[in-house]
């Protein structure tokens, strides 16, 4: 899959503009711009996934990801973070002895990777040289097929049909063990995100809890001689 | 535009590359005109670095979320890149890949979810976002 | 008949196992009970009588042949089982010496190193050696003149009981233990071999326990009978060396096995003391602690502390006789040893006179009749010592009736004082209590030895053959103490008849408690401290008192002394002598029986074996017979036929010396307590030392308490204290050591194991705490970097090596 021309500066675009967000996202002293050079990086790799044509993957990653995810992210952000701006200048990094130790193993990690990814391509390529070549003849005969595009530079592929299929035949338990799990989630994120209140509401806090609570907290007093009776 | 580059840059470009260190800065060069699997890998490889250089090193907890995201991202990408890979090998199963991801997209919303949920009962309880002062749990 | 003499013993023991085991339990009627132990006894009476006739009078009798009931498969148990195969006794005596030879070739004919290794058990011999112990009854002459004492007078001592132990509560326990005695005295005369005799000797002694100490409430009848039992143990012990003797010399138990042998051993003489002398003296001391010889005698008093039936039967007609017929039915042994000869006449003499002269001064009705007993016991091993065993046994026989009678006379009387039993306190009973005296004279008369009741017969022949005995040297001494201890006998007898029917009543005024009373529960009022009337005994007491009286007047003539017949015994089985001679050994001829026995008509009896000739025709001849030992000493009687040249008149001689010395016992007992009645104080007074001597019994109780009881009572005291000081000390010692080095090896444990432990293990716990410490930080990015580690390490692990070689590489060639 050796891209070239066009998509091949695209891709040098989008990884780089992928890395350097990442990057940021770190080493950002503000969480929101944090999470905004996230949201970048994410969209700078679903780029990169529409160029590798796996356009579905790249659309479910803007949806999901970045409009999703990113968006909660946000929004937690807005709740708990204020008031790191009127602090000013707090410590973002960790005590140097953590952060040295990690960023020596992130290096070493780095390199490790690197040197396994390339002698691995090797092998690979040696590997695969013959069904590489049998296979493009038959991509390209199979490109030919595929409909024109309403604009007509392009093929409609099949790709996303080909991940349809295959989710929904091969992957169908799993799918709904994905489902299961998101409704999972959602009622654990309501439980764990319940106020004190909420929670006494419904009689749902040790009695000591909120014996102690009740001194701070007037309404929850109040609460507790409802409850009471 | 396209013309300037392809047909005058390029080549000079590529004489100057010949030119130094024996050649192999132009193989360099050339290699680097077509990417291929590897240097997919080798983005998703650095992604990963620095996702878990992030969750090392921050002390707020969101950005360390953030960085998590990051990893799994990169883990995506890794997947993608074999799929088109295998693909271009004509192997039947290659849009397993492709399958791999939409979950591992549906974890990581679930593990946010999740994940912030209790970011926000910590923050209630605690007042703070600083990791190191959550450490209770120690001698 | 005589096939069924398995029944006689049996029947007394039904009838005291229904007593005793049903007989409170389902609340047997006295007449219940009385009924059927003397219904068993009768009927085993009734049996006795016909096998005996069968035996021994009917037309295919076998007498004189020893009948034993495994002979004919009659009655046999094989007891103790020694060996594959059985031995037949009877008929095949001789077998046993033969195959005694057999074994001894068999022995000689193996090689000689088997030779030298002993057998264990004595399998390898042949069957003759092995001890095989049966339980079969023999009927011979002698056991079937003891059957018939035993269960004859035992049937009037059993009928006069029934009327004496009326009311008391142990009615059934009295008739239980009586059955179990009369069982047991059967077995030990019924059987065939010495552990039956064994057995039944044990089973009388135990019988002899349970009746003395009868009222058990009562201390005085406990000690009686534990002394008893415990003076008999002492015989015992000396009887069970004898048995074993027995058995290691014989090889068997079985009488005809043992006498066939017996008889073929060597004689041995005053000063030879041999391997059968040691049995007969293991056998004497086991008859002198059953019949109550010199020392072991003192029992007997004290066993009048039992209920009279008791006395009556036990004391005076069955079990203290036991010991007679052991020492006649192993007279074999006797005779072969002619020390014990000495020593069975010598104590027998010595008894009969010691407990005679005690007689004289006691003032229990009980004990005067007791020590008569046991001075009437030493006349028969006087007739066994000199050789007279059938004269001992004939005594046996008229001393049953006489002293049953007396003690069932004495009874009688006491039952009629309402249990007063002092003498002293009697007198004139003649007037009360008829039948009582009337039986009682005639008992009087017999042991007196007034002719012609059976006491003359019996006692006349004892000192006759005293005199005249040619198997002791000593027979003159044995002679003198006899006739004194017989003119004593006369002398106390007369003070008892006179004390108790004669004379004037000493009862009328009122007495006092210091005298003894036989506690007995009595359907009467209970005795009062006034004045009673006897009266006389109800006829269930004096009928046996009756039938007893007739038996001690006309019983003697079964032995009819020679001088009358003259010089022979007439009679032909009935003469006791005759009857009894298969039974006795001559050790001169070394034959079994000495006489041509002639029946009533003067025909020689078949089957008897003949004697050689100068025996047979002793009587008429010269008397200068050669003792079988020997030497022969001192023989008196042959010292006055020299002076009358004839056997006869000697023999007449001596009845009437005899006759005359009972008389003066008789005479001087009337002029004392008849005549003159302050006399007897009077010589008590005058002869103080030895009026003491007599009424303390010499003081031979207190003897033994000091020789031996309290020493043994010393000897428990010091092994006590040995036992509680030393091995004790040494338990407890040890425990103390036990507990000291539990507390050092506690304190090693705890102070230095312990402390090592602890030191060690707080050394490394406070050396690696903060390490461990340390890394909990609670600080998850730092786990987190620990994960990350762990991936370097994975990825370190699989591309390691080449990355090395890699880098490397790119450093040698430069960039």
């Amino acid at each position: 899959m050796i891209l070239s021309g066009w998509e091949s500066v695209f891709f040098w675009i989008f990884s780089i503009a992928a890395i350097f967000a990442a990057l940021l996202t770190v080493m950002a002293r503000n969480t929101i711009h944090s999470a905004l050079f996230l949201i970048s990086s994410l969209v700078s790799v679903a780029a990169l996934f529409i160029l590798l044509r796996a356009e579905f993957i790249a659309g479910v990653q803007i949806l999901v990801y970045v409009g999703g995810v990113m968006v909660l992210f946000l929004f937690v952000i807005m709740l708990v973070n204020v008031g790191s701006e009127e602090r000013g200048s707090e410590e973002i990094f960790n005590r140097s002895r953590q952060v040295t130790t990690s960023v020596i193993f992130c290096a070493l990690l780095v390199g490790g990777l690197l040197y396994a990814i390339n002698v691995g391509y090797e092998g690979l390529q040696k590997r695969d040289e013959a069904a590489v070549s049998a296979a493009a003849e038959q991509r390209t005969a199979a490109d030919q097929n595929l409909p024109q595009a309403a604009t007509g530079s392009s093929r409609i592929t099949k790709e996303t049909e080909r991940v349809g299929a295959g989710l929904y035949r091969y992957g169908s338990l799993p799918f709904e063990i994905a489902s299961v799990l998101l409704l999972v989630a959602i009622i654990g994120s309501v439980m764990l995100a319940r106020t004190l209140k909420q929670e006494a509401a419904v009689d749902d806090t040790a009695p000591e809890i909120l014996q102690r609570e009740a001194q701070h907290d007037p309404e929850i007093a109040k609460l507790q001689s409802t409850i009471a009776q | 535009m396209q013309f300037l580059l392809f047909n005058f840059l390029n080549p000079a470009f590529g004489m100057l590359l010949q030119a130094g260190g024996n050649g192999r800065f132009a193989i360099a060069w050339e290699k680097a005109q077509h990417p291929d699997l590897s240097k997919f890998l080798i983005i998703g490889a650095l992604l990963f670095i620095i996702g878990v250089a992030g969750v090392l090193t921050r002390r707020n907890i969101i950005v360390i979320f953030m960085s998590i995201e990051l990893i799994l991202n990169a883990a995506n990408l890794n997947f993608i890149a074999m799929s088109r890979y295998l693909q271009d090998t004509g192997n039947v199963n290659a849009v397993a890949g492709q399958i791999f991801a939409v979950f591992v997209i549906v974890v990581a919303a679930a593990e946010a979810a999740i994940g912030l949920g209790i970011v926000i009962a910590l923050y209630r309880n605690k007042e703070t976002i600083w990791v190191d002062e959550i450490d209770i749990l120690k001698w | 008949m005589h096939r069924y003499i398995w029944l006689v013993p049996l029947l007394p023991l039904a009838g005291a196992a229904i007593n005793g085991l049903l007989g409170r339990k389902l609340r047997f009627s006295e007449k219940l009970i009385g009924g059927i132990a003397v219904g068993s006894i009768a009927v085993a009476f009734l049996i006795t009588v016909a096998a005996v006739y069968s035996y021994a009078f009917s037309s295919n009798a076998m007498w004189p042949q020893t009948y034993v009931t495994s002979q004919d498969g009659a009655f046999n148990f094989t007891w103790i089982p020694g060996g594959a195969v059985r031995l037949t006794q009877g008929s095949q005596e001789p077998l046993a010496l033969k195959l005694r030879e057999e074994a001894a070739a068999k022995r000689a004919a193996r090689s000689q190193e088997q030779r030298q290794q002993p057998i264990p058990g004595g399998s390898e011999e042949t069957r003759g050696s092995v001890l095989d112990v049966e339980w079969s009854y023999q009927l011979d002459a002698l056991s079937s003149i003891f059957m018939l004492i035993v269960t004859g007078v035992g049937l009037c001592i059993f009928v006069f009981a029934t009327g004496y132990m009326r009311g008391d509560a142990g009615f059934y326990r009295f008739f239980a233990y009586m059955g179990l005695f009369m069982f047991s005295m059967l077995v030990l005369v019924m059987g065939s071999n010495f552990l039956m005799m064994f057995v039944g000797w044990e089973g009388v002694g135990l019988c002899s326990y349970l009746l003395i100490g009868y009222y058990f409430d009562r201390q005085e009848a406990a000690n009686a009978s534990r002394k008893a039992f415990i003076t008999n143990r002492v015989g015992d012990f000396g009887f069970a060396l004898a048995i074993f003797g027995v058995v290691a010399t014989f090889g068997t138990t079985q009488y005809t096995d043992v006498f066939g042998q017996a008889a073929t051993f060597q004689l041995e003489p005053l000063g030879h003391w041999g391997l059968l002398s040691w049995m007969a003296l293991g056998l004497f001391i086991g008859a002198c602690g059953k019949s109550a010889q010199l020392p072991l005698h003192v029992w007997l008093p004290d066993a009048m502390a039992g209920p009279t039936p008791v006395s009556a039967l036990i004391h005076a007609a069955t079990m203290v006789t036991a010991g007679l017929y052991m020492v006649t039915r192993t007279n074999v042994i006797f005779q072969h040893s002619q020390t014990m000869m000495m020593v069975v006449a010598l104590v027998g003499a010595a008894t009969a006179l010691f407990a005679a002269t005690i007689g004289i001064t006691q003032n229990d009705i009980k004990k005067v009749l007791a020590y008569s007993t046991v001075s009437q016991l030493g006349f028969m091993f006087m007739a066994c010592g000199v050789g007279a065993f059938v004269i001992g046994i004939f005594h046996v026989m008229t001393h049953a009736f006489f002293k049953a009678l007396m003690f069932l006379g004495a009874g009688s009387v006491i039952h009629g004082m309402h249990h007063e039993q002092d003498m002293r306190r009697m007198g004139n009973l003649r007037k009360y209590m008829p039948y009582t005296y009337l039986t009682f004279l005639a008992g009087w008369l017999a042991i007196c030895g007034i002719i012609p009741f059976s006491g003359f017969w019996s006692k006349d022949e004892i000192l006759w053959n005293a005199a005249s005995t040619r198997y002791i040297p000593v027979g003159w001494i044995v002679w003198i103490v006899g006739t004194i201890a017989a003119t004593c006998t006369a002398f106390y007898m007369t003070r008892l008849v006179a004390m108790t029917f004669w004379g004037k009543e000493k009862f009328l005024n009122g007495h006092d408690h210091t005298v003894e009373h036989e506690v007995h529960n009595h359907d009467h009022e209970t005795p009062e401290h006034h004045t009673h009337i006897p009266h006389e005994s109800p006829p269930s007491m004096w009928v046996p008192l009756a039938v007893l009286a007739v038996l001690a007047t006309v019983g003697g003539f079964v032995g009819i002394s020679t001088a009358f017949t003259g010089g022979k015994h007439i009679g032909g089985r009935m003469n006791i002598v005759n009857f009894m001679d298969p039974i006795i050994w001559n050790p001169t001829t070394r034959h079994f029986g000495h006489e041509e026995i002639l029946d009533s008509a003067g025909r020689p009896v078949e089957g008897t074996r003949e004697a050689r000739a100068e025996v047979v025709t002793a009587e008429t001849e010269a008397t200068e017979v050669a003792s079988p030992y020997g030497e022969e000493g001192f023989n008196l009687a042959h010292v006055a036929e020299s002076k009358l040249h004839s056997e006869t008149a000697t023999e007449w001689l001596f009845i009437l010396i005899s006759l005359l010395v009972a008389g003066i016992g008789i005479g001087l007992g009337f002029f004392f307590y008849v005549k003159d009645t302050r006399l007897p104080d009077i010589w008590a007074a005058r002869l103080r030392p030895l009026y003491q001597a007599s009424y303390n019994k010499y003081w031979v109780d207190e003897f033994f308490g000091w020789a031996v009881t309290r020493r043994v009572m010393d000897a428990a005291r010091g092994v006590f204290a040995f036992d509680s000081k030393v091995i004790d000390g040494g338990v407890n010692g040890s425990a103390w050591l036990t507990r000291l080095s539990s507390r050092i090896t506690g304190g090693i444990d705890q102070y230095f194991v312990d402390g090592v432990v602890n030191a060690i293990a707080a050394f490394i716990v406070r050396l690696m705490s903060p390490l461990f410490r340390a890394a909990q930080t609670g600080f998850a990015q730092n786990y987190a970097l620990v994960m990350v580690l762990g991936l370097v390490a994975a990825v370190a692990l699989f591309f390691g090596a080449d990355i090395a070689r890699a880098v490397k590489s790119v450093f040698a060639f430069g960039l």
